[in-house]
């Protein structure tokens, strides 16, 4: 199974509730707003996405429905829970201290 | 999780569940609409239709693959995939029928044994009784100078019961047998006397009335009775107001004031099939010449103090016992005083037996797991392609390890099913044909506890034999199986395998046959055990006299009565009544003083079994009058005291000497002389298994009883004459209570039903274990020899004789029987010694069993492998080597 490598383990989970908390989206959406928003940087491969997706819904963080795109095509759409709210304040919390506590550590001055 | 939480997934997980369809419907469509997405977006850039799918593909990776982790996260997985596991099991035994019925049979009949031996165990030794704090119920024995327990005398009992400090209290008992009289007839009931105490003591609440009260156990004022529950529901169809009415014992009007709760266990009755219907107070009558310091005819029972300890009151018992001794030199002697737990003293002569039952059962258990490990493994390599394919088709090993153990659990839960199916029906035909007097069988069911058991065994077994196949199957060397079909690459590994059952299958067998081959022969020898009368062609019966008719005088002249009459029926040779019946399971001793041989302290005398007998008595029962004369007419209760006495009473005090003239007294060391008029031979009293006892006859005339043994030797088949000879006694006096009508011979098979039961079980456990190895064998060879019809036939081909091929496989399998065989006779040789006490004449290393069983196991794995060998060699070359 390809895992996101150089993605610490959960946070895409923090991303693509952060996408899916701006608006409803469906998975092809999604991955071309993973790549827009992180510049490349964060590869997650297509095939990775969904299972990631999947696990989302079932823990009930989001949720999903059946919707025609522009085009007129069936597409599933994915849209952040009041559950999934609440997670996601929770793992962005949780993100910006791991972040600052390891930023602080990066610019430690070497004696 | 919270609830909340709940309240969104849970619908995901039902809809998941339920509509599955739908679900996988919806997942390609969204990967599908994914995959289109993105071949826009390359023809967009620019590619050819075919290209930007491709394309789209590839960055996608694998679209099953991820599917399958999609799946993954639905946490409702197992379920379907249980389900499925489940569906291709069975079928897949449906496509074996063969082995799917040998592997779950075998698996039925090791669980079935085990959990119908842990059920009689469960019932018989685990399961508490139902007292109130049952571990503090003890009994109280009298420590003879030998260090045998005996019984307790009334005076003893009461200075116990005075002086001790360590119990709540201590309890006596005596047996009654009071007699029901009803309009027209009359029935002898198993009663006993207890203290009034005994109920409390034992902490039993009653179903209705109350308890005997300390001023009903005194004499003159016991009229009082309290019923067994069973009593109460058979004579009183379970009348809610018996409390307060009488029942009429003999010539007494007793007043019930009780009735004891269903669960009260018949703790007093010695014969476990003839619970006690009855309980009055014991009232005890010191006038009586019994009532000496050592007249031990009371057993005791007691409770333990909160916080006291066996130990501390056994020692505590002992010094008052001593202190006894001390104090009353002439009238008592013991070497202390022995405390047994109730329960012990309830089950402890079958305990031995039923662990030992245990344990070879359980090696019934292990050597079923041996056959259907191995069965497993050859069906795992048979499917050893389909496990390949499977797995070079993307199946990941857990899976396949997982479906493999399902299909293990599938075999050992069906087989589990079986095998409880197998067990109740062998602990209901247990307790139908009642073949051993084993305390509380009727307590024996299949419970929860039993069932947990089961359950267990089942699951320990599938584990144990699933996972070496699962093992197997995920290391398995994919290319290397798909191209040789598994056929030569494993076949060293497997080969050792396949040794390996044979191995362990012979060893445990052996282990197994010998003891029960060691358990048949002793009971085989103490069947031809001579017990010193001739037991064919004899009825007995008891009868027992009640009210004025039971007085000597009357109860002599009703005896020679009946006696006329039965002599006089078509087909009696000879009659006599007896006090009490060898092998019957009573013991009424006396202790016996000979003139000039008496002891320092005459209680220490040695006791005799006594019998007041009629003179046809030796000629009906065929015991042989050695020396002098039998009893005869003269002998009345007026003429000079006499006495017949045994072998081994003459060898014991008159050896070297003609014991015709000699006198001794029997019990009261002060009553009168009696003179011995001849030598009887040795009669085995207690059991066949039993020492020889010494034992005095007395003419009935001499020491009346009231309840007696009338034995009738007939020419014909006893059993037919009990009606004629009951309806004699009826003419007579339809009032006189008959009971256990038996042939000697039922009296004699009854006194060895505990043995006769082990050594059908063992040999019933041994008889499995040799199917199960004999099939187990003849299962590895066959498949082991299919493997190789190949080589067979290559070696056929190149000219290697038939014969030669046969003796090459057979001694592949001789080898580790030979081994196995060698290891199971160490193993018997140290584990038999444990069945020591369980046999009789037999040495548990008896040269001859362990001989027969070494023959007997070798011709079996020469046979087994014999046949397919056979089979094997008699193919033809041509078709071997084309043989896939």
């Amino acid at each position: 199974m390809s895992k996101p490598s150089d993605l610490v383990q959960g946070t895409l989970d923090l991303l693509l509730l952060k996408i899916l908390a701006l608006e409803p989206m469906n998975g092809y959406a999604i991955s071309l707003r993973l790549k827009q928003v992180s510049g490349d940087v964060l590869q997650v491969s297509d095939g990775s996405l969904y299972p990631a997706l999947h696990k989302l819904e079932q823990e009930g963080w989001i949720t999903a429905e059946w919707k025609p795109t522009e085009n007129n095509r069936r597409a599933k759409f994915y849209s952040l829970t009041r559950l999934g709210r609440g997670q996601l304040e929770k793992e962005s919390a949780n993100w910006s201290r791991l972040s600052a506590a390891i930023s602080n550590i990066v610019k430690l001055k070497e004696a | 999780m919270s609830p909340k939480h709940w309240f969104y997934t849970f619908p995901l997980r039902l809809r998941s569940l339920l509509k599955r369809n739908q679900v996988e419907q919806d997942l390609s469509e969204e990967l599908q609409f994914h995959l289109e997405q993105k071949s826009q977006q390359y023809m967009a850039s620019g590619l050819s239709a075919e290209e930007a799918r491709r394309k789209a593909r590839r960055e996608f990776g694998g679209v099953e693959l991820s599917k399958e982790n999609c799946r993954d996260t639905r946490g409702v997985n197992y379920i379907h995939d249980l389900v499925q596991y489940l569906a291709f099991g069975l079928r897949m035994l449906r496509n074996s029928p063969a082995f799917a019925l040998v592997a779950i049979l075998t698996l039925a009949l090791g669980i079935g044994a085990n959990t119908a031996i842990f059920s009689v165990i469960h019932g018989v030794l685990l399961q508490p009784l139902p007292f109130p704090k049952q571990d503090q119920l003890m009994t109280l024995w009298e420590k003879d100078n030998d260090g045998r327990r005996s019984n307790t005398s009334w005076a003893n009992f009461m200075d116990w019961n005075k002086l001790n400090h360590s119990f709540d209290g201590i309890a006596a008992v005596s047996f009654w047998s009071p007699t029901i009289v009803g309009a027209h007839d009359a029935e002898t009931l198993v009663g006993f006397r207890v203290s009034s105490t005994f109920f409390d003591l034992m902490g039993v609440k009653l179903e209705r009335g109350r308890n005997f009260l300390a001023s009903e156990d005194v004499r003159g004022n016991n009229f009082v009775v309290v019923l067994s529950y069973g009593f109460w529901q058979r004579t009183f169809g379970g009348d809610p107001g018996i409390a307060g009415k009488t029942v009429q014992l003999g010539t007494r009007a007793y007043t019930v004031v009780g009735v004891l709760p269903a669960d009260f266990p018949s703790v007093l009755s010695f014969d476990p099939r003839k619970p006690a219907d009855i309980y009055t107070p014991l009232a005890y009558d010191e006038t009586l010449p019994y009532a000496c310091r050592d007249c031990r005819h009371l057993r005791a029972f007691a409770r333990l103090k909160n916080g006291a300890s066996i130990t501390q009151a056994e020692a505590e018992m002992n010094q008052i016992s001593a202190n006894l001794v001390r104090e009353y030199p002439t009238a008592y002697s013991a070497a202390g005083v022995t405390l047994t737990p109730l329960k012990d003293y309830l089950v402890g002569d079958v305990k031995t037996a039923l662990w030992a039952l245990l344990a070879s059962v359980g090696f019934v258990l292990l050597i079923a797991c041996v056959n259907v490990a191995n069965l497993l493994l050859a069906w795992a390599a048979r499917r050893q392609r389909e496990v390949a394919l499977r797995a070079a088709l993307g199946a990941r090993r857990a899976r396949m390890v997982r479906q493999f153990l399902t299909e293990s659990f599938l075999l050992s839960f069906l087989g589990g099913a079986l095998g409880l199916f197998l067990a109740w029906g062998g602990v209901a035909l247990l307790q139908r044909i009642r073949l051993a007097n084993l305390p509380r069988l009727q307590n024996v069911q299949i419970d929860t506890w039993t069932f947990a058991f089961t359950f267990g065994i089942s699951l320990v077994t599938g584990l144990a034999f699933g996972l070496l196949p699962a093992f197997r199957a995920s290391k398995l060397d994919l290319s290397e199986a798909l191209k040789e079909s598994g056929k030569s690459s494993a076949g060293k590994e497997r080969h050792s395998l396949r040794s390996a059952l044979v191995f362990a299958d012979v060893a445990l067998a052996l282990l197994l046959l010998t003891a029960a081959g060691l358990m048949m022969k002793s009971f085989v020898r103490l069947l031809e055990v001579n017990p010193g009368f001739d037991p064919s062609h004899t009825l007995t019966l008891t009868l027992s006299l009640w009210g004025p008719k039971s007085a000597d005088a009357p109860a002599v002249a009703f005896f020679d009565r009946v006696l006329q009459r039965v002599q006089a029926l078509p087909g009696v040779e000879s009659t006599g009544v007896v006090s009490q019946l060898p092998l019957g399971g009573n013991l009424d001793m006396y202790g016996v003083h000979v003139e000039g041989k008496s002891l320092a302290n005459p209680e220490e005398d040695p006791s005799a079994d006594r019998y007041s007998i009629t003179p046809g008595y030796l000629r009906a029962m065929r015991i042989s009058l050695l020396r002098g004369r039998e009893f005869d007419e003269s002998d009345v209760v007026t003429s000079p005291m006499v006495a017949l006495v045994n072998e081994s009473m003459a060898h014991q005090f008159w050896p070297g000497e003609d014991p015709v003239g000699k006198r001794f007294r029997m019990g009261d060391t002060k009553g009168p002389w009696k003179t011995v008029v001849g030598v009887v031979g040795d009669v085995l009293h207690k059991g066949l298994d039993a020492p020889h006892t010494i034992q005095v006859y007395l003419p009935n005339t001499q020491f009346t009883d009231a309840m007696v043994v009338l034995a009738v030797r007939t020419s014909n088949d006893p059993a037919s004459m009990a009606g004629s000879v009951r309806s004699e006694i009826a003419t007579i006096d339809p009032q006189v209570p008959v009971s256990e009508v038996a042939t000697m011979d039922e009296v004699v098979s009854v006194s060895v039903a505990n043995q006769r039961f082990g050594a059908l079980l063992f040999l019933l456990f041994g008889a499995i274990a040799l199917v199960l190895t004999t099939v187990g064998i003849y299962g590895v060879i066959s498949y082991g020899v299919a493997q190789r019809t190949h080589e067979i036939g290559i070696r056929l081909a190149l000219g290697a004789g038939r014969r030669e091929v046969l003796s090459m496989i057979v001694s592949e399998t001789l080898k580790p029987a030979l081994l196995g065989a060698a290891v199971g006779l160490f193993a018997a040789f140290a584990l038999t010694r444990l069945l020591t006490r369980l046999l009789y004449n037999v040495k548990p290393t008896d040269p001859p069993v362990f001989a027969a069983v070494l023959l007997l196991l070798i011709g079996v794995a020469l046979l087994a492998s014999y046949i397919p060998a056979r089979r094997a060699t008699l193919v033809d070359p041509m078709v071997a080597l084309r043989y896939e």
